[in-house]
């Protein structure tokens, strides 16, 4: 009997956990919660800018107006897609202007490029920055190549761009450090706190009445400190 | 034999019937529609696939090409024709040739005798479902030729799990069939559907209790037959790539493709005929229209639950994950065998006793009308589990 009870358990179990799973794909089907994709280009939402993160690595674009032309970009590119050409304290019709910098020529080759950021990152000026434009898409490889002088010029939305990313980095920065200090602190802490409880612990190893509750009121703290070195690992990695 | 297009066409140019003209007329006639009608099955199901997993998923799916993607298939179909068909290089290149039409040859044929309505059937054969059941599991031979030729270990092992599968899931649902054909008396497709004329009460699946166990183990092992998921192992993408259609590319891929689709179909179809009355829409005076009217309400009520059936199997392979191989063998073996003989000889017991017994069927309908009322909190009931609702990650707006 018990054969055949364990028999129609097991069907009876495995019919509900199927009706189960069975329901809750229906009732997304018929109603979903949310829809997650965003059509590609759709002009129904807010600006496609707002659904790229900040910290985004697209189509690059320069502040004309800073670059000293001093060829560091370049020299870190590691694939070697950035060329650029003019004169320091020359004259040169045409050219864009910066401190006493004439650059007459700026480009990526975005065929090249593995947007790795690494050009942003040694700029004196801090020039030239990773946009938010992901759409590359082109018929031919010379579309590829963009002149980020004429193509891509800086604009109004890119500076408030870049000020929002700023402030995002900024932000994160400090909550980066505000959650280290207090990991420190609660470390600290906890450490203090269990040099306290040990020799208290100590003492009252003779009382046994009394010691059990003591490590329960340690325990907690321990936990804690536990945790934050756990997060201070995950920052650091 | 009731009168077939064909027959009728024949007559009407004076031509005798059965004859080398029978078999000319027939090919030229139905090879063309049956390619035509297995194309836009494959393409509805395809994209009702793709639709159906991506609103399961909270996502849109194809929605660029035509309204709604709806012609997102065909245009990937055009890209499957322009592709470079390759053939590996250590591959037995006739049997390789030979697999995706083999596979597709044993879906193509099964539409020959798949009724549409009482008289929109190719070839009413008497033994019409054996005949589906026979050329239907003629499949594998295609499947494991194509996992042998390709000469690649993992295209093998999937094409011995679609032997395995489909050789052992051929027995409960051969059983299941023969609980329709005990309660209609006749193998041939036509007869059991006309037995199951009338009010909605006469379809088989509420002629007695025993017939929805029947149904559900044919619905179960229908979908190991056409390799569906949860019974997808030969196909299984994470463990064999593909399995038996790795190696496959351009139009052979395609065909495999069609194939699975039309089997979908034709199981579904087959189903319907012997468990969901067929053409008929359960409401006696539409029934009994008649004429080219009531053979075309037929045909759209025949494809429509089908394509119902189509469905619930898609909802199930975006539900259920992949069961593993000797779970599939346990269920067909410890379960779904014993049941469906069990099922059987009370189908027959029934059968024997009360085969004219309407009573049951009006009270089953009257409970299911109760329960669907009442589904809301049958579930809940069932589940204790309406509250727990997956909360998705948001995207950062």
């Amino acid at each position: 009997m018990s054969a055949l009870q364990t028999y129609i358990s097991k069907i009876t179990k495995v019919s509900k956990s199927i009706i189960v799973g069975m329901g809750m794909t229906w009732r997304y089907l018929v109603s979903p919660k949310e829809i997650v994709t965003i059509q590609y280009g759709s002009k129904k939402y807010a600006p496609q800018q707002n659904y790229i993160p900040a910290r985004h690595r697209g189509v690059h674009y320069l502040e004309t107006e800073k670059c000293i032309q001093c060829n560091i970009c370049a020299n870190a590119c590691p694939v070697d897609c950035i060329e650029m050409e003019g004169t320091r304290d020359g004259d040169l019709d045409g050219g864009w202007q910066g401190d006493k910098v004439q650059i007459s020529r700026f480009v990526i080759d975005l065929n090249k490029c593995i947007f790795c950021n690494l050009c942003c990152e040694p700029c004196p000026k801090e020039c030239i920055h990773m946009g938010q434009e992901f759409d590359l898409a082109a018929y031919t490889r010379s579309n590829g190549v963009k002149n980020l002088l004429t193509d891509r010029p800086w604009t109004p939305a890119d500076a408030d761009a870049e000020a929002a990313r700023r402030d995002d980095m900024k932000r994160m920065a400090e909550e980066k450090k505000a959650a280290k200090a207090a990991a420190a602190a609660a470390k600290k802490a906890a450490a203090a706190k269990k040099a306290a409880a040990e020799p208290k612990a100590d003492d009252k190893g003779a009382a046994p009445e009394k010691a059990a509750p003591e490590p329960k009121a340690v325990d907690p703290d321990a936990d804690a400190g536990q945790t934050t070195d756990e997060d201070k690992k995950d920052d650091e990695s | 034999m009731p009168y077939t297009i064909v027959n009728h066409a024949l007559e009407y140019f004076g031509l005798e019937q059965g004859g080398i003209w029978s078999f000319i007329g027939a090919v030229s006639v139905w090879a063309l529609p049956i390619t035509g009608f297995v194309s836009l099955v494959g393409l509805v199901s395809i994209w009702l696939e793709r639709k159906i997993s991506a609103h399961i998923q909270c996502r849109v799916g194809p929605m660029e090409v035509g309204p709604h993607g709806l012609l997102q298939t065909l245009a990937d179909g055009i890209k499957l024709l322009g592709k470079e068909d390759l053939v590996p290089k250590n591959a037995d290149r006739p049997l390789f040739a030979l697999a995706p039409m083999l596979v597709f040859a044993s879906t193509f044929v099964s539409f020959a005798c798949l009724p549409f309505s009482e008289h929109a059937i190719i070839a009413d054969l008497n033994i019409g479902i054996f005949f589906i059941a026979a050329v239907g599991s003629l499949e594998v031979i295609g499947v494991v030729m194509a996992g042998w030729a390709s000469n690649n270990k993992w295209s093998l092992f999937g094409a011995i799990r679609a032997a395995t599968q489909v050789v052992s899931y051929e027995i409960p649902l051969s059983l299941t069939l023969l609980a329709g054909i005990l309660c209609a008396g006749s193998m041939s497709l036509i007869d059991v559907t006309q037995a199951q004329g009338g009010w909605i009460w006469s379809w088989f699946i509420f002629r007695n209790p025993f017939m929805w166990i029947m149904f559900l183990i044919y619905f179960i092992s229908s979908l190991a037959e056409c390799q569906r998921a949860p019974f997808d192992l030969p196909e299984a993408e994470s463990e064999l790539v593909s399995g038996f259609h790795t190696e496959y590319s351009g139009m052979r891929f395609a065909i495999f493709f069609l194939a699975e689709y039309g089997k979908m179909y034709i199981v579904t179809a087959l189903g319907v005929v012997l468990f969901f009355g067929g053409w008929y829409t359960g409401i006696k005076p539409i029934d009994e229209i008649g004429g080219i009217a009531g053979n075309l309400i037929g045909a759209g009520v025949m494809v429509t639950k089908s394509f119902l059936l189509v469905c619930v199997q898609m909802w199930i392979r975006w539900t259920l994950p992949r069961i593993r191989l000797d779970q599939m063998m346990a269920l067909c073996l410890k379960f779904l065998l014993p049941i469906s003989l069990g099922g059987l000889m009370l189908v027959a017991i029934w059968q024997g006793l009360m085969p004219d017994f309407k009573l049951f069927g009006i009270a089953m309908i009257a409970a299911m009308v109760f329960a669907f009322m009442q589904m809301r909190r049958i579930y809940r009931n069932v589940t204790n589990a309406s509250k727990t609702r997956i909360v998705l990650p948001t995207m950062k707006v």
